[in-house]
């Protein structure tokens, strides 16, 4: 009986963050302002920098998101990083339960910026805020891919292909 | 004078490439004329408007939460504006959505002004519109005197900048639009395939 006991705790334990996931603390969703911004995509310590914008309002952004969720899980040359133009106070009534429910990743930030525009034109001055959006910078920080809409997982994994095998240019900056 | 040309001609060469880029990054300047029609199937065309002091294009949506989030304020910008001279046309550009929903959304929101069903998309693309909201404000020689937000919040409690009523109020004032380009978050508009 004992060990029966002790086997049902066990199993309890290992299980405890899907019974639990509120509880569970596993993921946390920081905001993100342009020196975050900047340092992450200066800090690529040799791995390319796939950056998807997206919201919990917006449909094709949902609809993308489980092909980048399993690109995260095969790529580990690359590294995967959201974030999420919901409010700030949203973050553990909308982005979270999403991020749960997608079995998220890779790490997430939400939108910390003052206001939208400067977001958008920290990341690309032609871009006109249109989500999802994804960016890719190669290994030393230099804007390879800007791609706007929902993609496909064959378009994505081609998109990053092209950028693991293109020679870097001069750096641009942001 | 011979290897002054060779200087210049790279030069105007760049300019050209670089002028050309920019005018592709902004979209269009002035609006061509377009038949387009309503929910009821009343067909309206651009220059029915020229008359107005400005009129006010909105690509709007029924079913994005960001285009939504604005109805009570397209209704009141059309409430305070539409007496002023100013006209508004919202079109939906969704493939996804329906004549009879744009109808029916019209009326549970008390969107009163003409909304225009744009099929398969052909007057968002000669705009180059890509979300909602996003609007244009034409004037009288359907110039694009502003393009972008009506404000810089989704969430009204939160907004700092009203950027569509500054710019009519601008215009109303027979003043230069000051700020005629902004960026904001949105729906991404369905296009056919």
């Amino acid at each position: 009986m004992k060990r029966i006991l002790s086997l049902f705790i066990i199993i309890l334990l290992f299980n405890s963050a899907d019974i639990f996931p509120q509880q569970s603390g596993k993921i946390t969703v920081e905001t993100i302002d342009k020196a975050k911004l900047t340092k992450l995509i200066k800090d690529r310590k040799g791995k390319i920098l796939f950056l998807n914008l997206w919201a919990t309002w917006c449909v094709p952004c949902r609809e993308e998101f489980p092909s980048i969720v399993k690109l995260a899980d095969e790529m580990k040359d690359v590294e995967f990083v959201g974030i999420s133009v919901d409010f700030p106070d949203e973050v553990d009534t909308e982005i979270i339960p999403f991020l749960k429910l997608n079995k998220v990743n890779f790490t997430n930030y939400v939108n910390g910026f003052s206001g939208d525009e400067e977001l958008i034109n920290a990341l690309d001055k032609n871009w006109n805020g249109a989500l999802p959006a994804t960016f890719i910078f190669d290994v030393k920080g230099n804007k390879k891919v800007f791609l706007s809409g929902s993609k496909s997982y064959d378009e994505f994994k081609k998109e990053i292909q092209k950028a693991l095998t293109q020679p870097s240019p001069q750096r641009r900056g942001l | 004078m011979k290897s002054k040309i060779k200087y210049i001609l790279p030069v105007l060469f760049l300019l050209v490439v670089t002028f050309s880029k920019i005018t592709f990054a902004s979209g269009p300047t002035k609006a061509e004329n377009f038949k387009l029609k309503d929910y009821n199937g009343k067909e309206y065309q651009l220059s029915d408007f020229k008359s107005s002091k400005a009129t006010v294009i909105m690509f709007i949506a029924t079913q994005c939460p960001v285009s939504n989030a604005y109805n009570t304020r397209m209704a009141q910008l059309y409430a305070d504006y539409k007496d002023k001279g100013v006209a508004f046309l919202g079109i939906n550009s969704n493939v996804q959505e329906s004549v009879d929903e744009i109808k029916d959304h019209a009326k549970s929101n008390k969107l009163d002004f003409v909304i225009l069903k744009d099929n398969k998309n052909v007057i968002a693309d000669k705009f180059d519109a890509s979300f909602t909201p996003e609007i244009y404000v034409l004037n009288g020689s359907s110039e694009i005197l502003y393009h972008g937000r009506i404000d810089d919040s989704r969430r009204e409690s939160d907004v700092k900048t009203k950027d569509l009523r500054a710019t009519l109020d601008e215009i109303l004032s027979g003043k230069k639009v000051s700020v005629s380009e902004t960026k904001a978050f949105g729906c991404t508009i369905k296009r056919s395939k």
